[in-house]
């Protein structure tokens, strides 16, 4: 009998072509995953994926939709990205999304019969401020106290979370509301422009854009991207080169907070205009998916957050039209981070196809 | 039974440097063997070899004259090698028996009753149910000895066992290692202290640059025959020209350098004094480990301690980070060069950007000037010979010559008032470390001054005004280069004094 000899080598160089190769490949992995689970659960797995995949955008509603989900993905995962090129792991932009939105919503009901123009822009920045605060939290315990920020960061969402519950259902509660936990309206004057009447699509979309466009600057035009670059390589090397590695931290941190702060302003500001418990579909979470996926370059970000965009409103026309729960997007925000790691391996290994070799048993 | 292990014609050749060159021993039962050497010497990767973590690219290794294939640790384990590696391989919340457990195919009930037997026998006092976290270093080697013992080993191998142990402990483990060697175990001992070969070891090879330079027996060694073995005996060496710095301008003065790790891998350093003056090369001798990385971080402001004093040209610069120093023109050349001096993954002008001198100028305003780090890497690159003129290359393309280089002359090219180096031509071939050596002259002359730290002597009496040694955390006296002797230098560096 035959055999086909296969070797697995390391690589000596990642060749760009596969690092750029392989969130695709991810991608279409994860695509037929799903096509295999559809297919179990009794679908038709072609049909079945284009309810997922293709359905949810075939029309200017839904593109608008999209975009309205990859504003905030895209603007969380520029942020952590800062704070994963430099080798430091918040995995909590949930909690400093709802920290944001918290202190960005607490403004917005301070103004909620104030008119002007300068209503949204203050609410914007205190929600920035909100989330830089809050992941300061992690960096600062991790600086001085030698703390591990994931623990810390992700433990903190919780906290977040449960405060949002008590404001929305005591203190902020609608005066008006019948006891139902949520806030008053905010005012229109605290609300997102609407881009085309009769879609969602607001103007958030340009700070992230905006956003993208700053980061690929810092990281890659100046001094304390090149520093947050080199940190992540090498600390040893951060150490001897001199950069203030603490410093840097709490930096890398400020900054991935204060875009989850903005995103979550943009959520309550936009769509949903109050505060009520459920401000966020775990944007946070997903945003680290998002945020590998993209390679950790803003470009790659952009193209990432479309993509894992549309597991959540694929996950909403499949709970419509084949009756499955909408948790399936998150299976598919699993399967792809699942598949993405798991072809990083190609990354630094090579197969090699041996030939063809005589089995002798 | 007698035990034989016989390595043959070992080689390892890894990209840049021969780690093992040819290197053939021979080991029997009932005695202990010192391998002795410096860091690099090659010890290590022969001992990786034997345990079957590393494969040689050439050679065989025979147990009781037949040949055995040592492809994994697994075949290791297989012939009965058992090994005890530097730092330790436990877990520490699991207790003592739950790692003696682990890789055990023994039951429960048995593998208790085993090991109580072994503590017993060597009168070893470990509790057997606590977790490892709670042991002591010396505790927690007894615990990878215990996990040797348990599969009968005809040979153990121990790695720099004494690095974390107090005098107590490491006579205690003396004492154990002559009681297994009694008792027919083969004992390969593997250190670069010199005390504990003589005190333990019955024959000792010494190695040296990945070959084995001298096998003996201990009973005819003394530690500075063996220190001038390990490294390398001054043979003619052309001395440069000693210059009299007397009316010279001081230019450096450390004083009440005391340090204290927190890591037990670590050494401490006590009350260190010295000063440097223009134009001179201070030379700091030893074997490696007794301090001198941590002296190196402190000239170069990785770690800052408490109450040093560092003058630089009459300014105390002591709580100046390594990007601060350098503004005031002083540079470093660590002993890592591959993952300290550069990142592999960056391209070469990336890692010429990492030190930025305030005259390069790399950073205007928090911006990249990418063209001005261009054209400065190609500057290093052509003056100091790299073999390459492609800034855009990464790193790890270059050979450790190359890169060894481009770090000095990254370091070099500004004209600094002083260069301190740590092993610069640790692993080179002959004619990177002429070059280097060459460079290292040619800032003397030009009136700037430098501190060399080397394990090399061969290169500190070449290159060196002054010398002295460090010995555990401690510098002994300093002396004029021309009046040292290679012999004198291995009595300091074995912990004995002279006059």
């Amino acid at each position: 009998m035959e055999v086909q000899l296969i070797k697995i080598e390391k690589r000596n160089d990642v060749s760009r072509s596969i690092y750029l190769l392989t969130p695709i490949l991810a991608i279409f992995l994860t695509l037929f995953g799903g096509g295999i689970i559809f297919f179990a659960l009794g679908f038709n797995p072609i049909e079945a994926l284009k309810f997922f995949f293709i359905t949810p955008i075939s029309d200017l509603y839904g593109l608008s939709e999209l975009l309205l989900k990859a504003t905030p993905l895209c603007l969380i995962a520029i942020g952590l990205s800062f704070c994963f090129k430099s080798n430091n792991w918040n995995i909590g932009a949930e909690g400093q999304l709802i920290f944001g939105g918290i202190v960005g919503g607490g403004v917005a009901l301070l103004f909620y019969n104030h008119d002007g123009f300068y209503v949204l822009p203050i609410i914007i920045v205190s929600g920035a401020v909100g989330g830089m605060v809050f992941a300061m939290i992690p960096a600062i315990l991790k600086t001085f106290f030698n703390t591990n920020e994931i623990l810390v960061s992700l433990m903190l969402v919780y906290v977040a979370k449960l405060l949002l519950d008590y404001l929305v259902v005591g203190p902020w509660s609608n005066p008006e509301g019948f006891n139902f936990p949520e806030t008053r309206q905010f005012s229109a004057s605290a609300r997102m422009p609407i881009l085309f009447d009769g879609l969602r699509i607001h103007a958030g979309i340009f700070i992230t854009l905006v956003t993208v466009f700053l980061s690929w600057i810092i990281l890659y035009k100046t001094y304390l991207g090149f520093q947050i670059k080199v940190s992540g390589l090498s600390l040893k090397t951060a150490n001897y080169a001199g950069y203030k590695g603490k410093i840097m931290i709490i930096i890398v941190f400020m900054i991935s907070g204060a875009c989850a702060g903005i995103a979550g302003v943009g959520e309550i500001t936009g769509p949903i205009g109050q505060l009520h418990r459920n401000i966020s579909p775990d944007y946070g979470f997903t945003a680290i998916i998002v945020a590998f996926l993209g390679r950790l370059n803003p470009v790659g970000i952009i193209f990432a957050s479309l993509i894992v965009a549309l597991t959540y409103l694929g996950a909403e026309t499949a709970q419509i039209f084949l009756q499955i729960p909408k948790y399936t997007g998150q299976v598919f925000q699993g399967m792809i981070l699942f598949f993405l790691l798991a072809s990083d391996y190609l990354l630094f290994f090579k197969i090699k196809f041996l030939g063809l070799k005589k089995n002798d048993i | 039974m007698n035990t034989k292990l016989k390595v043959s014609e070992i080689s390892k050749i890894y990209p840049g440097c021969i780690a093992n060159d040819k290197v053939s021993l021979e080991f029997e039962s009932g005695k202990i063997y010192a391998l002795l050497g410096e860091n690099g010497a090659g010890k290590s990767t022969l001992v990786k070899i034997l345990s079957g973590v590393v494969k040689p690219d050439e050679g065989k290794v025979f147990l009781n004259n037949k040949s055995i294939k040592l492809n994994s640790p697994l075949d290791a384990k297989k012939n009965n090698i058992g090994m005890v590696f530097q730092h330790f391989n436990l877990f520490e919340t699991l207790s003592v028996f739950e790692n003696l457990s682990i890789d055990s195919n023994k039951t429960n009930e048995d593998l208790r009753v085993l090991v109580n037997d072994i503590l017993k026998k060597y009168n070893f006092k470990i509790d057997l149910d606590i977790p490892v976290l709670n042991l002591s270093a010396g505790q927690k080697q007894k615990v990878e000895i215990i996990r040797c013992l348990i599969r009968n080993p005809k040979v153990l191998i121990m790695d720099e066992p004494t690095s974390v142990l107090t005098e107590q402990e490491t006579d205690d483990l003396f004492i154990s290692l002559k009681q297994f060697s009694n008792e027919g175990i083969l004992i390969i001992y593997i250190t670069h202290k010199l005390k504990e070969v003589l005190s333990l070891c019955d024959e000792v090879a010494v190695m040296r640059k990945g070959k084995v330079v001298s096998v003996s027996n201990t009973i005819d060694e003394k530690i500075e025959s063996l220190a001038n073995k390990m490294v390398g005996e001054s043979l003619n060496t052309i001395k440069k020209k000693i210059n009299n710095f007397k009316d010279s301008e001081e230019i450096l003065k450390i004083s009440n350098l005391n340090f204290e790790s927190d890591d037990p891998y670590e050494t401490n350093l006590i009350d260190l004094n010295f000063s440097l003056k223009k134009g001179e090369c201070l030379g700091i001798a030893g074997i490696s480990g007794n301090g001198q990385s941590e002296l190196f971080q402190i000239l170069s402001g990785e770690i800052i301690t408490e109450d040093t004093s560092i003058m630089f040209r009459n300014k105390e610069i002591s709580k100046l980070n390594p990007r601060e120093r350098r503004d005031y023109l002083m540079a470093f050349s660590p002993e890592d060069r591959i993952s300290q001096a550069a990142v592999p993954e960056l391209k070469i002008y990336e890692n010429v950007a990492l030190n930025n001198f305030k005259s390069s100028n790399f950073f205007e305003k928090g911006l990249v000037n990418e063209k001005k780090i261009k054209d400065h890497t190609q500057k290093i690159l052509s003056n100091f010979s790299v073999n390459t003129d492609n800034v855009e290359l990464k790193s790890q393309f270059l050979s450790g010559g190359n890169l060894q280089k481009l770090i000095i002359g990254r370091e070099l090219i500004t004209s600094p008032e002083l260069l301190v180096c740590f092993n610069p031509t640790w692993g080179l071939d002959v004619g990177a470390i002429n070059y280097i050596h060459e460079n290292l002259i040619n800032i003397n002359q030009q009136g700037k001054s430098s501190i060399l730290i080397s394990t090399d002597n061969d290169e500190l009496l070449k290159l060196s005004d002054r010398v002295c040694v460090i010995y555990k955390g401690k510098l002994s006296k300093i002396m004029n280069a021309e009046n040292v002797t290679p012999e004198k230098l291995g009595i300091l560096m074995g912990g004995g004094s002279i006059d």
